[in-house]
């Protein structure tokens, strides 16, 4: 009844007392019981009915107040199942909240629902996590990816169930999630929210970020999320902006730039003539778009570089996971072999290969060549992303080759379609810069996303343009509408 | 670089302390194939060698005393909760020492 709208028609509903919490609450369950996608680990149907039904008279001033939203199964929840989508999670019950849980739990926001997401975080399809794949929303026949890591989260804002979702981003998993959702997919500036309660996966990369159906939601849960936590010593101390009462503010500062050598890499016309038609209805806007240059062979070293970085941290990362301090306890005769018996039932075959490409990385014989190789590049991408945002304000990329692939499709892991057009995104961990996703376009019925990055600790900045784009497109609030519920 | 083969990723594996199949192996290997070829462009790059690597993407130090207020920890009952073998307010741990 409720489903598909955004976090402002609902607060509407909300002050107006035409809706409670908890009829939202039930309304935002139904559909998550009913839902096909293999979007859920947990829904929390007493814990939510529970905390809608307490939250007393509705709060003018307080978007957030009595909204459903879903959280990514590898956010700490207090007294919920956790499990990161891993077996060797099963069954653990956090004792505290994660920061951003618990800062959307005072600004009475309803948690509903864990979602699934690729193993612990590590992948980029939805196929990976404990429990299947999680499907695309807008495939009826369930053939195509939602994308990863963060795929449940995006499936139920896809479908409609919730106005938003967190998720987080070490590499693209929200951004790219949100390209073949149809949604609105935000990673922040690396420090501008605390990750306390997050699982750690490579934390030089890692971001929460999260999902919506519009550029002022997605402003909306970031006033909420952001600022400082002494928890988080990484967390910045820098002051939390408007960002909701700046979206519709023109932006002051439009310049664009497009880099060639990506966009030259797509061979989808459809993507292409969608994306240069949004630059004709940016520039039409008053946008400067600039075409820039960046060497091909830095951009193919994208995925590598991020490959190796994000392995290697996430092996130590996840030497916790051990059956003693986390996962289930198994026999043995020694302490090693405790912990042997543990992982090896508990990983999945996917993630060990990551765990082993991270440790050969780490390995004394191999480390200057690979692991300290892949930090130095690291830098020289980010000193060539931070140059061309001296000159220009954002960079504007499609954010995906293509609409969402089916699961049985292969590419071709060396073209420079998938090495750069398909995983430019992690540009935006390197340089730890804000980075925003938003649909484009529409093709066979699937749809098809572009992607804007912003300079560090300029969300307000990036949030117009974004909100410009939005305009151009009008593509705000799109859901799977055709979904079996 | 090391070069690789299976007994290379099984000692890798095993420093883990895990295992995988066989055919799991073999996968490995030819993700190792790809991984290589593709960190050869950074590696035939001589003009990384004199940039410092990049650890975060930039400074966020932070430096704070925290108040010295009292906390509630965690009681007993709530630590041990997510323990399956427990005795005497302790976690039970399989007999390892010989």
């Amino acid at each position: 009844m409720y489903e598909g709208k955004s976090i402002l028609e609902l607060h509407e509903l909300l002050v107006s007392k035409k809706v409670t919490p908890v009829d939202l609450v039930k309304d935002a369950i139904e559909l998550a019981k009913k839902d096909s996608n293999n979007a859920f680990e947990y829904i929390m149907e007493n814990e939510a009915l529970a905390f809608a039904s307490e939250l007393g008279e509705p709060e003018v001033d307080n978007p957030l107040w009595g909204i459903p939203f879903v959280v990514k199964d590898n956010f700490s929840t207090k007294d919920v199942p956790t499990t990161g989508s891993s077996n060797i999670l099963n069954g653990y019950i956090p004792v505290y909240d994660a920061a951003v849980v618990e800062k959307l739990r005072a600004k009475k926001a309803v948690a509903i629902a864990k979602t699934t997401l690729d193993e612990l975080a590590m992948g980029g399809t939805g196929l990976s996590g404990h429990l299947g794949m999680t499907y695309n929303p807008y495939d009826r026949s369930h053939t195509r990816l939602v994308g990863g890591s963060s795929c449940g989260s995006a499936a139920a804002t896809a479908a409609g169930i919730v106005p938003f979702a967190l998720g987080s981003d070490t590499g693209d998993s929200v951004r790219k999630p949100a390209s073949l959702a149809g949604l609105v997919g935000f990673k922040p500036t690396w420090s501008r929210i605390s990750r306390y309660g997050l699982f750690p996966f490579a934390p030089s990369l890692d971001t929460v970020a999260y999902f919506a159906r519009n550029v002022m939601d997605i402003a909306i849960v970031t006033e909420a999320l952001a600022g400082r936590d002494d928890r988080d010593s990484t967390s910045s101390t820098k002051p939390v902006e408007k960002y909701a009462e700046n979206v519709k503010i023109a932006c002051k500062t439009p310049r664009i730039a497009v880099i060639k050598e990506v966009v030259d890499t797509i061979s989808d016309k459809d993507v292409l003539d969608a994306f240069n038609k949004t630059i004709s209805g940016l520039k039409s806007k008053g946008f400067v778009v600039n075409e820039v240059s960046m060497p091909v062979e830095v951009l193919q070293s994208l995925l590598p570089t991020y490959f190796v970085i994000s392995c290697a941290e996430a092996t130590s990362n996840n030497a916790n996971l051990d059956g003693i301090k986390f996962g289930p306890l198994s026999n043995g005769e020694t302490y090693e072999e405790v912990m042997a018996n543990a992982r090896t039932k508990g990983f999945s075959e996917l993630i060990k290969r990551r765990f082993v490409i991270g440790s050969f990385a780490l390995m004394k014989e191999n480390k200057n060549d690979l692991f300290i190789r892949a930090q130095k590049n690291r830098r020289r991408i980010v000193d060539l992303i931070n140059n061309i945002l001296k000159e220009n304000d954002f960079i504007y990329l499609p954010a995906a080759p293509s609409i969402a692939p089916k699961a049985t499709d292969g590419a071709d892991k060396l073209s420079d379609e998938y090495l750069i057009a398909d995983n430019h995104l992690c540009m935006g961990n390197f340089a730890g810069l804000p980075s925003i996703t938003l649909p484009i376009g529409f093709k066979e019925g699937m749809p098809f996303g572009a992607n804007l990055m912003g300079r560090a600790f300029e969300e307000s900045n990036l949030f117009q343009a974004a909100y410009a784009l939005e305009q151009v497109t009008g593509l705000a609030n799109v859901y799977a509408k055709g979904e079996e519920k | 670089m090391k070069n690789y083969d299976i007994n290379v990723l099984k000692d890798a594996a095993k420093r883990l302390l895990f295992d995988m199949s066989d055919s799991e192996y073999e996968t490995l290997l030819k993700e190792f194939d790809v991984i290589t070829k593709q960190m050869e462009i950074i590696g035939s790059d001589k003009s990384l060698d004199s940039l410092e690597p990049m650890v975060f993407p930039f400074e966020c130090t932070t430096s704070y005393l925290r108040e010295d207020e009292p906390e509630e920890p965690l009681n007993r009952e709530v630590a041990l909760r997510n323990s399956k073998r427990k005795i005497g307010g302790q976690i039970k741990l399989p007999k390892v020492v010989q």
